[in-house]
């Protein structure tokens, strides 16, 4: 049959360039490994095509996209005609193909690089690339091969999808008029529409990438069993992808904790969890790479872990693409079907990687003579230990959906234990692990800088940091006391993050007089410094100022969200708060709260915020939160919760907001966020007639105190005759309220008392969620000076090369 | 020895000590029966959504309410003191961190896994046609 409307030539043209692409991966992995100077010729060439075949696909999808297509299901999931044109690159990696291309993107331009700089090397480490890129593009290639299937190509169309095959209206060649479905796509999903998601995904994909240098390096060396002449570009490489993986996973922190309501920038999640750890991999294997070239010794390590940080991003990719953190994670991938490939993949470069290494273990180059305790390479040896340890065990607990996969009750290998294992609280989980890893690391970080090379006098080591010492301790003190931050774990990870910062500065302004040489790593030092201060001083004294405690009973849990009604002021920690209107923007409903503090007996505004709630019909409403930005502070406001009916939705009943509460004598319940009600007395009279009960009369005696401290007593009435059920409701009038005595719950034999509102107290009223974090600046310097320091580390690197 | 492999041996003993430790009293998924028998302490549930029990969300006490069901089929009533997560009814599968008390099992965090979150499924409604 002959469709009519298709863009047919659009998916043969991206389906035969991912076949191309593919193929040429293949060939230019195999050439490559090829001994000869033609062969490496043709494995250049089929590298270049490879990528130019790519760059094409990539071209073809955004093509279709920007066009909107669709009958295509990569574009009809992820655009829709309301789209703005700004988050055509959000909608092209949200999803998984998509994201796939992305990271193959940045392979290929690395490699094209690797081609001209790699020089005698690009035989092997242009190979690796060629080789990851081969199952990279597999991902995509969506070939069928009986039941078995090799990839998800974003070129499929709706009526080729499997569930769709055969269904009646694929039958119509006239379908995508015929059908309204096609008119418009799904659409890009609201959280993702902000300008983070444009920058962020490219940054940690090029991270990503970027980690595949060195690894591609160490697998050169091995293969050639040429241990020298890879460090130097491999180091550069190092320190590049160490900068950008950081900055991209930074980036993620700073979207959280920008436009998502998750309440922080940092939440331990699986999928922040596995990019972080190759990070650490990635810093312990450049600083090994660093001592190596400076004092060698250390070949084994640094090849181990620069090979491991890699396996930790393909390990990273399964985890979040396989579907395996379903239950853990707010945003692992959906699943694909790919998790067999995924897996393949992985196993492949592990055994191959690690299996290099091992055959060739024998003949590296090891230490000559045992590093002294007192020489910097000691130090820096046990630093990467400590961030190998670190990285492993959030590796370990991240893994918990693994080890139940495997060991579980349903266990693929054997059944270790009977329940499936979960992190309840993951959060104070790692940061109780974290913690101390962190002190070891800041506490290196600042004394490694004045150990020298082979050996270190003592008296010099604290004669020269002696100001240091001195200015460190003081400001710890002076801090913590300004924060009132008294936990001695706190206090001491405080020191030691100071310390890094106040040495690094000391050594590199007064010792080195402000050298270039050891510019980059004391900035990108000081830089990280800050960011483990900023983290610890945000989170640890972090208030959530919305928190109302008037009336909480002692077992009800504390309510962190304050309600606001229109027009009226609350107090929320040490201000005032109004919510005055809101306004519609597009598709965002603004809510205005204006902050005032109380001078003088007066309230004087100080600043306003605008939270606000994206509206979109098909994948739901999204809060976004609203920040103020102090110096010393940030004022972090989403709303949690509001009414966005119309009023025709609204209806016009009498009385609205109807609660039930279930009492205990002597009970108090906390009513519509503004009243305490108490049962005082259950008054009973049933009186019986020749053995068999008449009737019963049951009277509810409550107590309702108001905001004011007012006080009203009411008896709702609920009689039983017979199989009649009748209830004698009593009313408050001038606060508005009904209370109608239900029913006796005969499960618990507890009274039913349903409160309702009338509809002319009901006031417009939104919820609001607010936090103050402290010192969250340091964070953001932090970040942005360590990836400063990185480039300058990079670029004075480079030019010494 | 060299002080390098002391090191090496020390972090691997500290590892090794660490996985065994956690494996040995990590919690596990429970069911709501099992929460039941042990009152107030935390523990996770993976649940479904109980679509014919009331789900009531009280925005004044912030008080959201449900009926979920655990994968051994039994059924529980959910209090939730946080307003009502986005697209909840959509969820296919709840995983509920809380504790039980008395009258219902008290939800501290939930997590949604919805088959909308980032992906949708492409459903043609055939009926549905231009005239």
């Amino acid at each position: 049959m002959n469709y009519i409307g298709e863009h047919l030539w659009a998916a043969e043209l991206g389906r035969g360039l991912t076949a191309f692409s593919f193929a040429f991966a293949l060939l230019s992995a195999v050439a490559y490994y090829q001994k000869g100077a033609q062969w490496k010729t043709l494995g250049r060439l089929a590298f270049r095509l490879h990528a130019t075949a790519l760059f094409g696909l990539i071209g073809t999808l955004f093509f279709i996209m920007a066009n909107h297509y669709f009958e295509f299901d990569y574009v009809w999931k992820h655009t829709s005609l309301d789209l703005a044109p700004r988050y055509l690159f959000s909608a092209f990696w949200e999803g998984q193909e998509g994201s796939f291309l992305l990271w193959m993107f940045w392979n290929a331009i690395l490699g094209w690089i690797l081609t001209y700089s790699a020089k005698s090397f690009e035989g092997p480490v242009v190979g690796v690339f060629a080789a990851v890129q081969a199952f990279l593009v597999s991902m995509i290639l969506g070939v069928y091969i009986g039941d078995l299937h090799i990839g998800y190509s974003p070129f499929i169309l709706v009526r080729e999808l499997s569930e769709n095959v055969g269904l009646p209206w694929t039958q119509f060649a006239d379908y995508l008029t015929r059908f309204p479905n096609f008119a418009d796509g799904s659409g890009l999903n609201p959280l993702l529409q902000n300008y983070w998601m444009t920058i962020h995904p490219p940054t940690l994909f090029l991270g990503f990438a970027s980690t595949l240098v060195p690894f591609s390096y160490a697998i050169a060396a091995l293969l050639r069993k040429d241990y020298k002449s890879w460090i130097n570009s491999a180091l550069i490489w190092s320190f590049f992808s160490v900068g950008i993986l950081g900055v991209g996973i930074l980036m993620g922190g700073a979207w959280a904790y920008e436009a998502l309501s998750f309440g922080g920038f940092w939440a331990w999640d699986p999928v922040e969890n596995t990019s972080l750890v190759p990070w650490l991999t990635m810093v312990a294997g450049a600083h090994l790479l660093l001592i190596q070239r400076n004092k060698g010794g250390v070949m084994p390590s640094a090849l181990f872990l620069l090979i491991l940080t890699f396996l930790l991003i393909l390990y990273s990719t399964f985890l979040t693409r396989s579907g395996v953190l379903g239950d853990s994670s707010v945003h692992a991938f959906v699943d694909l079907g790919l998790s067999g490939q995924l897996l393949i993949y992985l196993l492949f470069f592990t055994i191959g990687a690690l299996g290099l290494l091992l055959v060739r273990y024998k003949g590296l180059p090891k230490k000559e003579k045992e590093d002294r305790m007192d020489s910097r390479e000691f130090w820096m040896f046990i630093g990467a230990l400590t961030l190998l340890i670190s990285g492993l065990q959030i590796t370990l607990s991240t893994s918990y959906p693994v080890f139940n996969k495997l060991f579980g009750p349903e266990g693929v290998l054997f059944t270790l234990y009977d329940r499936n294992k979960v992190l309840n609280e993951p959060i104070a989980h790692y940061n109780a692990i974290q913690v101390p890893f962190t002190i070891i690391i800041t506490l290196l970080m600042g004394a490694g800088q004045f150990l020298a090379y082979r050996k270190t006098t003592t008296a010099s080591f604290f004669k020269r940091q002696i100001l240091s010492l001195v200015a460190t301790t003081v400001i710890t003190f002076a801090g913590s006391a300004a924060l009132q931050m008294w936990n001695p774990m706190y206090i001491f990870l405080f020191w030691t993050s100071c310390y890094a910062i106040i040495a690094n500065a000391e050594f590199w302004l007064r010792w080195a007089k402000g050298q270039s040489a050891v510019a980059g790593s004391s900035v990108a030092h000081i830089g990280f410094g800050l960011i483990i201060a900023g983290s610890l001083i945000s989170n640890a004294n972090k208030t959530i100022i919305s928190q109302n405690d008037t009336f909480i009973h002692e077992d009800f849990p504390s309510n962190e969200n304050l309600l606001i009604e229109q027009g009226d002021t609350v107090p929320m920690g040490n201000y005032f708060v109004s919510w005055s209107e809101q306004s519609e923007e597009g598709h965002f409903v603004n809510y205005h709260l204006d902050f005032f503090e109380e001078k003088d007996g007066k309230l004087q505004p100080v600043f306003d915020l605008k939270p606000r709630i994206q509206i979109n019909e098909r994948m739901g409403n999204v809060a976004e939160p609203s920040t103020k930005h102090f110096a010393l502070k940030d004022i972090y406001t989403h709303v949690t919760y509001a009414d966005l009916r119309t009023a025709e939705e609204l209806g016009d009943e009498e009385w609205k907001n109807q609660f039930e509460i279930e009492f205990n004598l002597n009970e108090s319940h906390y009513l519509y966020g503004k009243y305490q009600v108490t049962l005082d007395t259950l008054l009973v009279d049933a009186p019986d007639k020749d053995g068999e009960l008449e009737y019963a009369v049951l009277g509810a005696g409550i107590t309702v105190k108001t905001m004011d401290d007012s006080t009203y007593k009411v008896m709702p009435v609920y009689v039983v005759e017979g199989n009649e059920v009748k209830h004698m409701d009593t009313e408050i009038k001038e606060l508005g309220l009904k209370f109608r005595f239900d029913r006796i719950n005969y499960e618990t034999n507890r009274p039913v008392i349903v409160a309702s509102e009338h509809k002319e107290e009901e006031v417009p009223f939104i919820l609001v969620k607010a936090v103050v974090f402290p010192w969250i600046n340091l964070l953001w310097i932090g970040s942005i000076l360590m990836a400063l320091g990185t480039v300058i580390a990079v670029v004075q690197r480079l030019k010494r090369a | 020895m060299k002080n390098s492999q002391v090191a090496i041996i020390i972090a691997i003993a500290v590892l090794i000590g660490y996985t065994l430790v956690k494996l040995g009293n990590s919690a596990t998924y429970s069911d709501f029966t099992t929460a039941a028998t042990a009152e107030g302490e935390t523990t996770t549930v993976i649940a479904y959504l109980d679509l014919d029990a009331e789900m009531n969300f009280v925005p004044k006490s912030v008080q959201f309410s449900f009926g979920a069901i655990d994968k051994k089929g039994r059924k529980q009533r959910i209090i939730y003191y946080e307003p009502k997560p986005q697209d909840f009814e959509r969820s296919e599968e709840i995983t509920l961190t809380g504790y039980d008390a008395d009258t219902a099992f008290i939800a501290t965090e939930i997590l949604m896994k919805c088959p909308s979150k980032y992906n949708e499924q492409n459903e043609v409604d055939s009926e549905k046609i231009y005239k």
